[in-house]
């Protein structure tokens, strides 16, 4: 095997094993609602019903019972310990929670969530364990003090965004003070796909209607981020807050060449309604985006792969490997590592997260879960 | 070589079980009476192919007609859901298949022959 170096893994998913566990974290006001069962705050009802019955790996649940993500031991054996993970980046199932549709609600869940997260994974002693923050897209002032709230801990590395909840794309004006307490705590965000496809969510999740069968939204699923991507440029997000980083997570990679040429080819034209545009948008891009690797898109052929993602120059400093664990579309690191040229593994598998994440100094060798009990 | 994985009667009808046979995992299922064996690693991501649930293929005549076909029993990968016909080892979409072994039932005995 040509890469035997650590890997960080950006997008990695935790769950509570049952209400049970997340109810104490839960605002009195809400916990008899949700104990009463008026609001579920397990698995949402999926509006796209996987095939297997279930979006994940079959073979994650974890053997102690509760469903997958849900078990630190069984993340350790299948993904962290084989595959030599210094760390992973934690982000809930998605985090749909934050789309329900009732406002004060999803603030109570995001908030439950938040300190659940903190208090049962990020406590651990396995120092591989980081997290993201879930944020309460519903009141942007809401979800900027969320992140001043628990920000600040030493094992939160991003700050989450599922899909608006508010119907305008993510670079639009209302959602800068997000970004604001972002960039104070020197956070990346994250845009991952999904949040539209759970019943009653304020989510969006694609253009040209909503899709009726779940392969159309899979398929789809980057169409929403590249909207908020082109969102962020235009708006000019990268020039109001000049340190602030994002992460696509989950949305495929070989569509970044057009989207770039695409804005490039426009921008002198349409300049005047956003002046504040200063840079050539593939610009902002290479100096401030990262995407996640996974789903690594399955060309027939490992070659066509290649000549799409080097069709423009620097998508090798721009990749994190992700392998979306325990969700069923997962992307194994050794089938990643047979589809990219093998000069990129160091920087995939390892080298952009860090700097992406301001991991800056030499991560320890990866620790087996025998060095770092949980 | 040939390798002895039980008694037939620990292989249920419409089910699949995961035996060693030489250090190697393999998937026998018995359908209608008849015994199939495949290799429990999906081509895909070398997925654990066997462990995923064991169904009747389902076909559509016209659109919006689906049925699922008793003759053709499928097995899905647990990861991505990769489809495969246990007789043949033939995905239902894709080329790539599944490796598939001779299994016969000898003095009531299932035996596995690996060339």
């Amino acid at each position: 095997m040509a890469y035997t170096g650590p890997r960080i893994d950006a997008d990695v998913h935790h769950a509570w094993r049952d209400d049970a566990e997340l109810l104490p974290y839960i605002p009195t006001r809400w916990r008899q609602a949700v104990a009463d069962r008026q609001f579920a705050i397990g698995p949402a009802m999926m509006s796209y019903p996987h095939t297997a019955g279930v979006n994940k790996r079959l073979d994650t649940y974890p053997p102690i019972g509760g469903p997958p993500g849900s078990d630190v031991a069984t993340m350790q054996r299948q993904l962290l310990d084989p595959h030599n993970v210094s760390r992973v980046v934690l982000g809930f199932d998605v985090g749909l929670n934050a789309a329900v549709a009732n406002p004060y609600l999803a603030l109570a869940l995001v908030q439950a969530l938040n300190d659940w997260s903190i208090d049962r994974w990020l406590s651990q002693a396995d120092d591989r364990l980081y997290g993201a923050l879930l944020a309460p897209t519903h009141v942007p002032e809401e979800a900027a003090a969320e992140i001043r709230r628990v920000g600040g801990h030493p094992r939160i590395a991003q700050v989450l965004l599922p899909w608006n909840s508010l119907g305008r794309p993510f670079g639009h004006p209302v959602y800068h003070p997000i970004y604001a307490a972002a960039e104070e705590l020197g956070l990346p965000i994250a845009i991952h796909a999904g949040g539209g496809e759970v019943a009653m969510s304020t989510g969006q999740t694609a253009a040209g209607g909503v899709m009726p069968t779940r392969l159309e939204f899979h398929t789809v699923l980057p169409q929403t981020s590249q909207h908020h991507l082109l969102s962020f440029i235009t708006h000019g997000v990268f020039e109001r807050f000049p340190n602030l980083r994002l992460m696509l997570s989950e949305v495929g990679v070989t569509w970044v060449p057009w989207l770039l040429w695409s804005m490039d080819a426009s921008v002198d034209e349409l300049r005047r309604e956003s002046d504040w545009v200063r840079r050539l948008p593939s610009e902002y891009f290479f100096e401030r985006v990262c995407l996640t690797t996974q789903p690594l898109e399955e060309t027939p052929q490992r070659s066509q792969l290649i000549e799409l993602l080097e069709a423009v120059g620097g998508l090798e400093d721009v990749l994190c490997f992700a392998s979306d664990y325990p969700h069923w579309d997962t992307d194994e690191p050794n089938y990643v590592e047979r589809r990219l040229p093998e000069a990129w593994l160091p920087k995939v598998f390892y080298e952009n997260a860090r700097r992406f994440f301001g991991w800056d100094t030499e991560l320890p060798p990866a620790a087996t879960s025998a060095q770092a009990p949980a | 070589m040939r390798y002895d994985v039980g008694s037939l009667g620990d292989f249920p009808e419409a089910g699949v079980r995961v035996v060693d046979a030489g250090g190697e995992e393999i998937g026998v299922v018995r359908w209608r009476g008849e015994l199939f064996a495949v290799r429990n690693v999906c081509p895909h991501q070398l997925g654990p192919v066997a462990r995923g649930p064991l169904r009747q293929r389902l076909v559509a005549d016209s659109v919006g007609d689906p049925r699922p076909d008793p003759d053709t029993p499928v097995l899905a990968c647990p990861w991505h859901g990769w489809e495969f016909d246990v007789r043949t080892g033939r995905p239902l979409a894709g080329v790539a298949r599944v490796r598939t072994y001779q299994v016969e039932v000898e003095d009531g005995r299932v035996v596995v022959a690996k060339r």
